[in-house]
């Protein structure tokens, strides 16, 4: 296990310990500045800092609050809670609505406080952009908040500073740039739609009005942009409503696992991905759906997609029929549709120079799109150059797809690409900077390696770099002041679909990051106003809600306790496709083959483009189609992989252009021959405890002119190689009846043998399990392998709710991580190889067995049966043999081989649900089926009773995974109601007992993966 | 036809040879057995325990290490819970095995070969048992609850152990194996206790050997009560003989795993257990009886007999790995069948193949006369069963665990330094208590083998009386 903290853990420093020194700057509050502290006073301040006067708005009053949270008592003054405040009772959580950015695009979420320690994150039900669903960046903000490795104090040239310092230079500057109207000023945001970033940009002009704001992300959105330009002469936003689709077109796009709409994108398109609808929504459907104005008979409801990519995606993994291409031949495969389907097409794209990849494949996929009409979609991922996007609008404008909405740009600058880099480089050689702010996230980093944004920095003479981890770019920066984090904020956001939604604080920042809006504040001449304020101040101006609600005051209260602005209708636009300019202007692109290797760059689905990479949960997230841990590696094909003698493991050395780099090889079926994907965002080198020396850093491949691909690579054998950490080593299902799957046709006909066998009456010599709860609940659990992505959520929103630890790489190798809850994932021959397999994807945790092995051979009784269907683990009675795991067939339990606390440092404790024991070494835990959240609702039932309870409705409990499940695969409720979701899904002809031979009667029942081939493709 | 004309008529060579070689007499015998006792052990022995010891030392270590730690330390994993913990453990209580069988039931049923190596092979059960007992203990997650919560003690919180569960069972047939074990290695001992009290010249070892022969007089009366409690404890043995392993083997036969869930376990971990100790006590004897001069009562006619139990076993053994693959594919079940084929094709196929040519194949070189009588050849096959054994348990505990059910949580198994050490330590536990015991205590049942000559002798005599007189 790599160190998480080599440092030791310190809470609170004394008095002493205060940098003294007759500079020491004071602080606003009159409080000494206390440089290099871990923790902060915040904590026990219960008068002064206006800057944490949310704390007062939130309940975080007092020192009890943290000192709940940490061992040691602060050396200030501490006050006990002699009146308790009225919405703080210890033990009861708290919810606050919240949002988080993700690309610049917000993402509600809902966040479980306790004692005042944000432990959960849920998605605020609230909020359209998240619906009460999240993914594992959201999940993940819980445990990054408390990342001991986070930037603790500002600091000027590498050495420890104060913020009070760096105010009164930022003043002096000011005072300096103003004669110029600070044109030398320019601040290098990341992507934002946020309101509260808008009116910020506002006040820095109003003191610097030729300060100039651009954008750089490593994962922009410009293409998308680019091709509505193209196509329509217009930068527009472009969304999906992927509950209208029924064939759709995936060219290189990842839409189910990546971008900021994913989740409503996962729950759309899951909705369409079983043969039929379901529960409510069903009874209203059924008959008839109604799409693009024609009813829709209900044999139609589920939905085909065509994967066309190079590595194998989450989306991939969903396809019906998945195309293995390169990613620089996207483009023929988007010409050859635009020809068949766009009148004037074959003109066109002869214009492009792109041979057409005309085959049968895509006859049968223009014949399939052209038949559906509005239900059909093209739609193409980011990585793909501005024409494709262009020639994907067309088609889409020709079918007159109504899964495509097209919007005004919600991004405060829609051009965050490297070509932002290239201008700061060109002007701070020119000397035109003279002070550079970045807020954006690490440039020096994601720069591509044609771009020497480390050099153009040291010709600038302030840079002031804004992060909350000092990284690379910190270390060329001038200035260097330690962010605060999401949920240490105040801000806002905006979805994709223009929500408004609010950011609020769950946590007075635990190393004395600064706040984004009191950043902007100093150069805005506002270095007094805190965060809150400015942004009360921003959203004061809405006023006709404000007046309607009664005043400011009461209006903010309801849109804090809400999270969201009153929903304004989506600005929907419908522009007109330019038809006859569309060849002219894909005229410059010039298409070229790549001989030889391809080298593929994706984004990584754990750490980003590497701005999560110092968050060890993300880390030992399994990818989700190799299950490799703490890294990444180059995926190639097994074809590949046998032309040039290749094994997984060996670590190769890929060139490009001269630069080299060495990386350990995946061989990964269904990967497009004669390319490598490898996924950025590590090989990090900044201060990052976790992240650095993770994996290898494929931006020194990169070029603005392949950034994506179309850089051809040599790949050379080192003799070195590397065990990877491997979640899952075994691919095939050995023609086990394990994860069924079923085509469409065969549902409807009913014809379904390999399901059927996995059903029956059980008999068994031993008696019933007598229930003898008054109420009879019987929990169980229904997972749809048909909506399942594999996007691993749910792991993360169990690990996060059950207070489970991470192990590290080197113990992953050894078979020893602590997920409950895994998606196996195993790849299907097709025709006899694994070239272009296909992917079955089973979540397994926990079946909670009727007649469960692993309890009867537990020599102490530590597994029990409960009266309601539940294996429960009884931690401290468990002296840790282990042969429940032995005999559990599904291998779902997880054993604390060691002490894994020891990895635990500092403030991650903080994070640890207090409704969940710690389990300790050697002792065997698993899922729950969060027993916690059952036994809640079950007070919650008796409290609202007055003492006698009342049944628990369907739907009142939920559990961890099940809440984060974008495409609502998790099922959980009590089979003794015969109406419950679960009980119907249970009774679905598609639902079976895993290993049903066994006779184990497993409590969780999977529903069979719903394929819907082409009839013409088959 | 009695024995003595069957004697005169069987040809020379298949004529069965004496138990005790050359003219003995009590004095004889008393010097010879008792004689590595009171000499000076010698370099040999030294550097024998300087060697054991040593490796005991590391077990120290390893344990010390391992309850700071935690299980973690070894390479057990998921799905691969078990490893060299329960290998080691099934594999030194089967070497036990020996021990009893040769004490109990070749007592009772009267097989007077037995009294040259009895005291032997019951030294090794009783040090076998006690390498053994360390892993169940140790390879919990947390042995200091294991100790106790695993043993039905009354208690206030009303809590007792899972009698479903085979791990209770085990704690029962180990615990009681060991107790009579003992009892039936010292009660044994106690007549020779007191000849070495006896013969002692020094006035602390005689008071040493006095505390422990319990106030042995030698009287009839002695004698009389003595046999009467031997005879007792050896009908308690025997089906210790058959439960300890039949136990063991319920550790995995009443799960639910493909290579654990199997009716032919019972016998099967029986017959190799006999078979795994009779190895063990070959291995050990064919040494000891060299450096301490007791080839005259460890006779070839021993190594012999020792030799066509281990052949005759090796077949049970064998026929066992015919039943369960049979059951395997008889099933028709995809789970067995993947299990069978993993042991023969899988990642660790050569453990397997290993196993089959050990003990299997290795042993038929028995059926040839010669070779029983060749100390060399009977040496390296006795090692190679051990091996074999130590790979059965292997097999079964790791190729069952590796491949189970899921394919998705499929894995390998790879030891540690720490795993390795813990085996190499047991050995040196065992090969430190041996050598301490060749030292000590006479390794020969003293007292038996006087009375085994005296009942030669008196079966001689009659024999040459009848011879005389003609009457038949």
């Amino acid at each position: 296990m790599p160190q998480i903290d080599p440092t030791k853990p310190r809470f609170w420093r004394s008095v002493e310990d205060f940098t003294s020194g007759a500079d020491r700057p004071k602080a606003a509050h009159g409080y000494p500045e206390l440089v290099g502290r871990e923790f902060p006073v915040g904590a026990t301040e219960i008068d002064g800092a206006t800057r944490r006067d949310f704390l007062k708005l939130v309940g975080l009053t007092a020192a009890g609050t943290m000192a709940a949270g940490c061992m040691r008592n602060p050396p200030e003054r501490v006050l006990p809670y002699v009146r308790q405040p009225a919405d703080i009772r210890p033990g009861i959580p708290l919810h606050y609505a919240t949002s988080m950015s993700l690309g610049g695009y917000g993402i509600g979420l809902l966040v479980t406080s306790r004692e005042g320690r944000p432990i959960k994150i849920e998605g605020n039900p609230d909020h359209p952009a998240s619906f009460g669903a999240s993914g594992t960046f959201e999940q993940a903000l819980a445990y990054g908040v408390y990342d001991p490795q986070r930037g603790k104090s500002v600091k000027r040239k590498g050495e420890q500073s104060g913020w009070k310092s760096f105010v009164s230079d930022v003043q002096t500057r000011i005072a300096a740039a103003k004669a110029d109207n600070g044109k030398k000023v320019v601040f290098l945001d990341g992507p934002t739609a946020s309101p509260f970033d808008g009116w910020l940009r506002k006040q820095v002009g109003k003191t610097l009005p030729e300060a100039t704001f651009v954008t750089y992300t490593g994962v922009d959105r410009d293409a998308v942009f680019d091709g509505t330009e193209l196509a329509f002469g217009q930068r527009l936003e472009t969304r999906f409503d992927f509950d209208k689709a029924r064939v759709v077109v995936a060219l290189d796009d990842d839409f189910l696992e990546s971008g900021p709409d994913r989740l409503v994108n996962a729950r759309d398109f899951a909705r369409h991905r079983v043969p039929e609808p379901e529960g409510a929504e069903g009874a209203a459907s059924l008959g008839g759906h109604d799409v693009g104005g024609k009813r829709e008979p209900a044999g139609e409801w589920m939905n085909r997609l065509y994967v066309a990519e190079c590595g194998y995606s989450v989306t991939g993994g969903q396809a019906d029929h998945r195309l293995r291409v390169r990613g620089s031949e996207i483009v023929c495969l988007a010409a050859a549709l635009y020809a068949r389907i766009v009148p004037e097409g074959a003109a066109d794209v002869a214009a492009l120079g792109a041979p057409f990849k005309d085959s049968k494949w895509v006859a049968a996929v223009a014949k399939d799109l052209a038949s559906r009409g509005p239900t059909a979609v093209v739609t193409v991922g980011t990585r793909q150059p501005a024409e494709v996007h262009a020639l994907a609008a067309a088609i889409n404008a020709t079918l007159k797809s109504e899964v495509v909405e097209y919007g005004l740009p919600l991004l405060l600058d829609t051009k965050s690409g490297s070509s932002t880099l290239k201008d700061i480089v060109a002007a701070a050689n020119a000397g035109q900077i003279d002070t550079l702010v970045i807020t954006a996230w690490n440039p020096v980093y994601a720069a591509p390696a044609d771009i020497p944004f480390a050099d153009a920095l040291k010709k600038i003479p302030n840079v002031v770099y804004y992060g909350q981890f000092e990284d690379e770019t910190s270390v060329h920066a001038h200035w260097y002041i330690p962010a605060a984090h999401e949920l240490e904020s105040w801000g806002d956001s905006t979805s994709m679909d223009g929500t408004v939604a609010i950011q609020q604080p769950l946590i007075a920042p635990l190393f004395d990051g600064v706040q984004r809006g009191e950043l902007f504040g100093a150069f805005a001449g506002l270095p007094d106003r805190t965060a809150h304020e400015l942004l009360r101040e921003a959203h004061a101006q809405n006023s006709a809600d404000i007046t309607a609600n009664g005043g400011f005051d009461s209006w903010w209260e309801r849109v804090l306790q809400k999270g969201v602005l009153s929903p304004t209708p989506p600005d929907t636009i419908h522009p007109t496709l330019q038809a006859g300019k569309i060849g002219e202007r894909l005229r410059p692109f010039k298409f070229e083959r790549i001989e030889g290797i391809e080298v593929n760059y994706v984004v990584d689905n754990k750490v980003h483009d590497g701005r999560y990479a110092d968050n060890a949960w993300l880390q030992e997230l399994p990818e989700p189609l190799t299950k490799v841990v703490w890294g990444n590696v180059a995926m190639i094909s097994p074809a590949m992989a046998e032309k040039n003698n290749l094994a997984a493991e060996e670590i190769v050395k890929i060139t490009v252009d001269g630069r080299a780099m060495e990386v350990p090889l995946f061989v990964l079926p269904g990967h497009a021959d004669d390319a490598i994907s490898i996924a950025i965002g590590y090989g990090r080198a900044g201060g990052e405890a976790i992240a650095r020396g993770v994996g290898s850093n494929v931006n020194t491949l990169r070029t603005t002119a392949a950034l994506w691909f179309g850089a051809r690579a040599t790949l050379a054998k080192t003799g070195k190689s590397d065990r990877l950490g491997i979640t899952q080593e075994h691919w095939a299902m050995e023609g086990r009846p394990i994860a069924l799957t079923a085509e469409l046709a065969d549902i409807k006909r009913k014809h379904l043998p390999m399901i059927e066998e996995q059903n029956g009456p059980q008999p068994s010599m031993m008696d019933e399990w007598p229930n003898t709860t008054p109420e009879g609940y019987r929990w169980a659990m229904a997972i749809d392998m048909a909506k399942c992505t594999g996007c691993n959520a749910c792991i993360l929103a169990c690990e996060s709710e059950n207070n489970i630890l991470i192990v590290g790489k080197d113990q992953v190798r050894r078979g020893r991580e602590m997920h409950w809850l895994r998606v196996d994932r195993y790849f299907e021959e097709v025709d006899g190889s694994l070239a272009d397999a296909k992917v079955v994807l089973q979540p397994m945790a926990c079946v909670q067995c009727e007649k469960a092995p692993c309890e009867y051979v537990c020599p102490v009784n530590a597994t029990v049966h409960s009266d309601e269907g539940l294996n429960d683990m009884v931690y401290n009675r468990c002296v840790g043999t282990r042969y429940c795991a032995n005999n559990c067939p599904y291998k779902v339990r997880r054993f604390n081989y060691l002490n894994w606390h020891n990895n635990l440092q500092g403030t991650y404790e903080m994070k640890m649900n207090p409704d969940v024991t710690v389990r300790a070494r050697g002792v065997i835990e698993k899922c729950t089926y969060c027993v916690q959240r059952i036994e809640q609702a079950r007070i919650a039932t008796r409290i609202e009773n007055h003492g006698v309870g009342r049944v628990i409705r369907d739907g009142e409990i939920v559990t961890a995974c099940q809440q984060s499940c974008a495409s609502g695969a998790i099922t959980f409720g009590s089979l003794h109601d015969p109406k419950s979701a679960v009980s119907k899904l249970h009774a679905d002809e598609r639902a079976y007992a895993v290993l049903w031979e066994l006779n184990t009667r497993p409590r969780t029942r999977h529903l069979a993966k719903v394929r819907n081939p082409n009839p013409e493709l088959a | 036809m009695s024995a003595a004309t069957a004697h005169s008529e069987v040809p020379e060579h298949l004529r069965e040879p004496p138990l005790i070689e050359g003219p003995q007499s009590d004095r004889t015998l008393t010097d010879s057995i008792l004689h590595p006792v009171w000499r000076d052990p010698g370099r040999g022995w030294w550097m024998a325990l300087a060697v054991t010891s040593s490796f005991l030392g590391i077990l120290t270590l390893c344990i010390a290490y391992l309850l700071l730690t935690g299980v973690g330390v070894w390479g057990n994993n998921s799905p691969v819970y078990w490893a060299f913990d329960i290998i080691n453990f099934v594999w030194w209580v089967g070497i036990g095995h020996a021990g009893t069988l040769i004490s109990a039931i070749l007592l009772l049923f009267q097989q007077g070969w037995r009294t040259s190596i009895n005291r032997f092979a019951e030294a090794m059960t009783l040090f076998a048992v006690i390498c053994a007992a360390i892993f169940p203990g140790l390879h919990t997650g947390r042995p200091w609850f294991a100790a106790y919560w695993l043993v039905p003690i009354p208690n206030t919180m009303q809590m007792w152990p899972n009698f479903k569960s085979p791990l209770v069972w085990d704690v029962f047939a180990i615990g009681t194996y060991f107790t009579v074990s003992l009892l039936f290695w010292y009660v044994g001992l106690i007549p020779d206790l007191a000849t070495l009290r006896d013969a002692s010249v020094s006035r602390t070892r005689r008071f040493v050997y006095g505390v422990f022969a319990l106030g042995w007089r030698g009287s009839a009366r002695h004698w009389n009560n003595w046999k009467w409690a031997y005879m007792l404890l050896a009908g308690i043995s025997t089906p210790l003989v058959l439960s300890v392993h039949t136990i063991v083997s319920f550790d995995f036969a009443t799960s639910i795993l493909p290579g654990w869930h199997t009716t032919i376990f019972p016998p099967y971990f029986v017959a190799g257990a006999v078979f795994s100790g009779f190895a063990m006590v070959l291995s050990l004897l064919i040494p000891a009886r060299q450096f301490m001069g007791l080839k005259h009562v460890v006779t070839m006619r021993h190594i012999e007999n020792m030799c066509k139990v281990i052949l005759a076993t090796g077949w049970m053994v064998t026929f066992g790995y015919a039943c369960e693959m049979f059951a395997d594919w008889y099933s028709g079940s995809v789970f067995e069948i993947g299990q069978l084929l993993t042991r023969f094709l899988g990642p660790y196929r050569y453990f397997f193949w290993m196993l089959l040519f050990c003990n299997c194949v290795v042993p038929q070189i028995f059926w040839f006369r010669s070779m029983r009588r060749n100390l060399a050849v009977v040496w390296i096959v006795a090692a190679l069963v051990n091996v074999g054994m130590w790979l059965e348990r292997f097999v079964i505990v790791v190729i069952s665990l590796h491949q189970d059910f899921i394919p998705a949580s499929w894995g390998m198994y790879y030891p540690t330094m720490i795993d390795i050490g813990m085996l190499l330590g047991t050995m040196g536990l065992f090969g430190t208590a041996f050598l301490l015991f060749l030292k000590f205590v006479p390794a020969v049942a003293l007292a038996e083998v006087k009375e085994l000559r005296y009942e030669t002798e008196l079966h001689e005599q009659q024999h040459a009386h009848e011879a005389v007189t003609g009457a038949h």
